[in-house]
């Protein structure tokens, strides 16, 4: 119980801090105050603070990789992302909160936060991964937050089930999709809403939960406070923060983000080329895995090396995870641990003899049940979405 | 401005009178402009820094109403990527007009192009202050401002973090904050910032700067 108690105080703590430097950093600041400047030096430079930080507003921040040598991503070291930024604190208090239930339904609801806990709860360890994560590696270069390897997270989600409140308010025939909307809004009235829709299907799966806590913690305001969707096995362009308004309707989602973001192309796209041709929205996450131990740039001694890090699919399980020490010629199998969970990554281990001085590039693969395999690079898409290029860190061994 | 001149004379092989006509259009200020870009548009480096006092000014003022520059800084864009994405920007409501996203495109192509180098020098090395957006000059005495212009004002330069009626949000209610009567202390975190604020000096003329004051005193 003390125990819990603390690790309560320092996240809180901690979170605050990840909030001081999202608002501390809202614009390039020339002059740093006395006051800022302490903030500034206890979070420590970017690259080593808790988070490395994309864009100060909205607040976008990834986790540095170190980070995924523990099964599950602290809620203060989870990756942040949105598109708008928090809403205003008044549309989310508890007092004012509803969650709408309407559309092509029997009856609409009207739920308070305490409803939501009348329905059964339900736990899931889930990977939460940006659809454009790794953005920054494609080549050419694609417009959006150039996110590097750390806009993912595994966490512990729980909530309701979507389906038991999709029955509670009865769906019609023609129901085929389930649209979301959060409170966060943009700043300018013109800029199109953040709306999203999953097909039915998903929609209704026993696993696509709402969550109200991350981590047994009340689900913090930066991750989607007071609810969020969780669509396990994909993308986080599904797993809709701050929500307020759930539409079961006949067709998908319009708008923006629906219809022109987050999309990727059915057929190939010459690198460079513009969007517009056939494509399908970014559902489900696709085999990959990452190195979080070495870090890059990092000095190992001459001798066994732990080489450590994750691998995950959408809705398959991790089959095999591979090192190679030579720039992908030949390839070693690492040692998945620990145990495997749907949705959840997978951890691996590989000791690499490190025998001789000098800098070498240590490369991972990851392949999954259905035997799709990480390639040396994704095929490059105009939105630079589902980059699972095979991991690389750099280390020097010293004798 | 004589050596800039004097080397306009010898490139151009003018005669005097020529260059008495020049030396008329130098003090105007728009023939140094339109010869540096014309001579220079190749050269990246001195593209940028030619026009980064306006677009550094532009890009304050209308793209981080919604958000920070550090989103523009990370883009290594070609230039129809750049004009495409000034345009999605101008259709989702930012206030640029067609001669401002024109300067912002060729700032952005030439500063933050597919061959930029990942970490560019910080703009201050390469050029001076931001130069003042508004066209207005600055008054040197005090002004008298209007509230009716400040609210427009405050609704595109200040809104984005103060509140939709300087109720508040990221940064501070203004409304009926005791800051509006030490006018000393609003001008001073007006012009040049404070802790989390950028400074808006080089952004808002004194007129404005004043109209939002008088407009904050109604609410």
């Amino acid at each position: 119980m003390k125990e819990s108690g603390d690790i309560g105080r320092v996240s809180r703590r901690s979170w605050l801090k990840t909030l001081f430097c999202g608002l501390g950093a809202v614009l390039v600041v020339n002059r740093v105050p006395a006051r800022a400047a302490s903030v500034e030096s206890d979070l420590g430079s970017k690259e080593s603070g808790p988070l490395t930080v994309r864009v100060s507003r909205p607040f976008d921040a990834e986790t540095p990789v170190r980070e995924f040598t523990s099964f599950l991503t602290p809620n203060h070291r989870f990756f942040v992302r949105s598109h708008f930024g928090p809403p205003a604190p008044d549309l989310i208090a508890e007092a004012n909160w509803k969650l709408r239930i309407g559309g092509l339904v029997e009856r609409s609801l009207e739920l308070t936060a305490g409803d939501l806990k009348r329905f059964e709860p339900v736990t899931i360890t889930a990977v939460v991964q940006c659809s454009g994560n790794g953005r920054a590696f494609y080549s050419p270069k694609v417009p959006g937050v150039q996110w590097e390897r750390g806009a993912v997270g595994n966490a512990q989600w729980t909530g309701v089930r979507l389906r038991d409140l999709l029955v509670r308010a009865g769906m019609k025939e023609q129901a085929r999709h389930v649209q979301f909307q959060g409170a966060d809004r943009p700043v300018v009235a013109s800029v199109p809403l953040f709306t999203r829709s999953i097909p039915l299907a998903k929609a209704i799966h026993p696993d696509t939960i709402l969550a109200y806590e991350m981590n047994g913690r009340p689900l913090p305001l930066l991750h989607g406070a007071p609810l969020r969707v969780i669509t396990p096995g994909w993308m986080a362009d599904s797993c809709i923060k701050w929500l307020t308004d759930i539409t079961v309707q006949a067709e998908e989602a319009k708008g923006y983000y629906m219809e022109t973001a987050y999309r990727v192309p059915t057929t190939p796209v010459e690198p460079g080329g513009a969007a517009g041709g056939p494509s399908i929205p970014v559902e489900e996450m696709i085999v990959k895995s990452l190195i979080a131990t070495p870090q890059e740039g990092e000095s190992v001694k001459a001798g066994p090396v732990a080489v450590q890090g994750v691998a995950w699919s959408g809705e398959a399980a991790i089959a095999k995870v591979e090192v190679s020490m030579d720039e992908g010629k030949t390839w070693e199998p690492a040692r998945l641990t620990g145990d495997a969970y749907p949705y959840a990554w997978r951890r691996w281990q590989y000791i690499w003899p490190a025998k001789a001085a000098g800098t070498y590039a240590i490369l991972c693969r990851a392949t999954d049940a259905r035997g799709q395999m990480q390639p040396a690079a994704s095929s490059w898409n105009p939105g630079g979405f589902l980059w699972n290029g095979w991991d690389r860190v750099t280390v020097t061994v010293t004798a | 401005m004589t050596g800039d001149g004097s080397v306009t004379r010898e490139a151009l092989g003018l005669n005097r009178k020529k260059v008495i006509a020049a030396g008329l259009l130098l003090a105007g200020g728009f023939f140094v402009l339109a010869m540096t870009t014309a001579a220079q548009e190749d050269d990246p480096v001195s593209v940028s820094a030619a026009l980064a006092p306006r677009a550094e000014g532009l890009i304050i003022a209308r793209c981080s109403v919604c958000h920070s520059a550090d989103l523009i800084a990370q883009q290594r864009l070609p230039r129809a990527r750049w004009e495409a994405t000034v345009e999605k920007m101008k259709h989702w409501g930012a206030e640029v007009s067609g001669e401002e996203a024109d300067l912002l495109v060729r700032y952005l192509s030439a500063r933050y192009h597919p061959g930029a180098p990942d970490h560019l020098p910080p703009l201050d090395s390469e050029v001076r202050k931001a130069e003042p957006f508004s066209q207005e000059p600055a008054k040197d005495g005090p002004v008298t401002g209007l509230a009716s212009r400040g609210a427009g004002i405050f609704e595109h330069n200040c809104q984005a973090c103060h509140g939709t009626g300087a109720m508040g949000g990221m940064g501070p209610k203004l409304a009926k904050n005791p800051i509006l009567k030490h006018e000393d202390l609003f001008w001073e975190t007006v012009l040049h910032g404070r802790g989390p604020m950028p400074a808006w000096g080089s952004v808002l003329s004194h007129q404005d700067i004043a109209d939002v004051h008088a407009w904050l005193l109604t609410r």
